[in-house]
């Protein structure tokens, strides 16, 4: 008789894929045998953690379809099974997963798509908070303006991609005509990913732009980021993008703080 | 009685004797819509605890929201408390925070066991009914109950399977747990059910031995037949109507036992929300049925 710690050891590892011979003097084998019983088992934590993350990645499967979006998961659930109950949190490394995946390699851009729907995932689960509005910097001083430093909403989050990811997201939101396609030469994309309130949004964002949101979010002065948004694209226009990021509520406060 | 308990259960609203649904995001809006037209229909909600443990977001807002029209019952799915060794401590704490958030009228979990070395399997595997088994379940119920100050419902499985070393009739063990943490019981008669097809004992020689007096809730819900090699096994899945014979159990349970809250479950292939409240209808009859008193006095 096996310990109760031995015993979900190797239960667990059936589940995960591995052999059931250690466990056939354990389970009762009428009608069915112990390796079939044990697949019942294996079953219901492959296909419910494969529907956990096909519900977070749904656009992942649209990519590749549900037959190889299984295959995959099923590798991906064996390798990294969820440490958490909660599923919403699962699944943060499937991105990365996608991207060593040889049998993926036909489609480079689908981990940043993967990395896109994850933090769509994060964004809608993630701490409500107050947004920062233009009128609560109406009593800032135009002469500190440079000292600004914001602080960002909790659900905000940034991804950029040699592809143009946010293209081939809205496609495969609503691809309504067959011929309409995406063309996977026209460069990359960044995007800002932001719930202020109930609704995810999606900002498509310059390198300038990126430049720019991902030094505020870092908490450098509002000058020093707008110096090196314009390093990063010669003519970009720090201000206006400012006001987009305020408008779409990418930020919960502002401090003025003159130390370096 | 201790005044204290009464005034710290103040805000919990109490599950009433009807049925209630299983809580779906397709159906959030529906259901806040037609709030005054389904409740004769659905006395309370049910929600996976696991799927509200977020920082915030729309989710939690629908929970709120629908809180304030229907009572509420926190069903676990992820606690593992057949799991050796100490429960998730931080899984515990956001059990405790989403529960004095939501105030709800039950709080229950699983007589099963889903993570082993850390990883969480997302199944509800049954235990080897062991006196060890008895004292790792026991102790974490009673841990449980501990840190949430208040009782837990803890419903028995399905199963696939058996241990060549169990020694303790399951009843007997689900007994023998709510005797020594003071739990109470949440019977799930589709999953005696299914467990007495695929493990061939008497599902009412079953039913008979949990007395009445400490089931505070029952589960409703539709199983799937599955063939291997032309043998029939009934996986528990959620994804149907409640068979024919699990009315049939029910009806039994209730006139034995009276009414009780009862709950509708659909987890997968979720169908339309008129489709639960029909299940839901079914339920409330036969709850109707064996009413002590008449619920409804005649208008005019």
């Amino acid at each position: 008789m096996l310990p109760l710690a031995e015993l979900q050891s190797a239960m667990r590892d059936v589940s995960l894929g591995g052999d059931a011979t250690r466990l056939a003097g354990t389970i009762v084998s009428d009608g069915f045998s112990h390796a079939e019983r044990l697949n019942i088992h294996r079953n219901n934590t492959t296909i419910l953690l494969t529907d956990a993350l096909a519900a977070t990645f749904a656009v992942v499967v649209k990519l590749v379809g549900e037959d190889f979006f299984d295959v995959v998961t099923r590798l991906y659930v064996r390798a990294h099974p969820p440490q958490t109950p909660c599923l919403f949190e699962y699944g943060e490394d499937f991105p990365d997963f996608l991207a060593s995946l040889p049998a993926a390699a036909g489609l480079p851009y689908l981990a940043d798509v993967a990395r896109l729907a994850w933090c769509w995932n994060e964004a809608f689960h993630a701490a409500d908070d107050e947004v920062l509005t233009s009128v609560d910097l109406a009593g800032v001083s135009p002469d500190d303006y440079g000292d600004l430093r914001f602080s960002p909403h909790p659900s905000l989050r940034l991804v950029s991609s040699a592809y143009p990811i946010k293209e081939i997201w809205d496609f495969n939101q609503c691809s309504t005509d067959p011929d309409a396609s995406v063309d996977l030469d026209e460069g990359g994309q960044a995007v800002l990913i932001l719930r202020p309130k109930s609704t995810v949004t999606m900002i498509e964002l310059s390198m300038g732009g990126f430049a720019l949101t991902n030094h505020l979010i870092a908490g450098h002065r509002l000058e020093d980021a707008f110096a090196i948004a314009q390093r990063a694209e010669p003519g970009f226009d720090p201000a206006t993008t400012l006001a987009v990021l305020i408008s779409a509520g990418a930020f919960r406060a502002y401090a003025l703080k003159t130390s370096p | 009685m201790d005044p204290m308990a009464h005034t710290a259960h103040r805000l919990h609203s109490p599950i009433p004797s009807r049925t209630g649904i299983g809580l779906k995001a397709q159906h959030y809006q529906e259901i806040l819509e037609r709030a005054p037209d389904i409740a004769d229909t659905v006395g309370w909600l049910e929600v996976h605890s696991e799927n509200y443990m977020c920082e915030g977001g729309p989710t939690q807002n629908w929970l709120m929201a629908l809180r304030d029209l229907f009572p509420v019952s926190l069903h676990g799915v992820g606690m593992s408390l057949g799991s050796v060794g100490p429960l998730d401590q931080s899984h515990v704490a956001r059990l405790v925070e989403l529960e004095q958030r939501v105030a709800p009228g039950h709080v229950s979990e699983h007589l099963s066991w889903s993570i082993a070395n850390g990883d969480y399997l997302n199944d509800l595997i049954a235990l080897p009914y062991t006196e060890e088994s008895l004292n790792v379940f026991s102790s974490h119920v009673a841990d449980m109950q501990d840190a949430l100050k208040r009782q837990v419902l803890i419903e028995n499985p399905s199963s696939y399977l058996r241990y060549e070393h169990s020694v303790i009739p399951e009843p007997e063990f689900l007994l023998e747990v709510a005797k020594r943490s003071g739990c109470g019981i949440l019977l799930d008669v589709n999953n005696v059910y299914v467990s007495a097809m695929n493990h061939g004992f008497d599902p009412i020689s079953y039913l008979d031995q949990i007395p009445a007096g400490l089931v505070g809730e029952i589960h409703l819900a539709g199983h799937s037949q599955t063939s291997i090699d032309g043998r029939i096994i009934r996986i528990d899945d959620h994804g149907s109507p409640v068979s024919d014979e699990v009315w049939d159990l029910y009806d039994y349970t209730i006139s034995r036992i009276g009414p009780v809250p009862t709950l509708i479950e659909w987890d997968s292939n979720i169908p339309a929300l008129d489709v639960l409240l029909g299940e839901a209808d079914k339920a409330n009859r036969i709850l109707d049925t064996y009413q002590p008193e008449v619920r409804h006095a005649a208008v005019g």
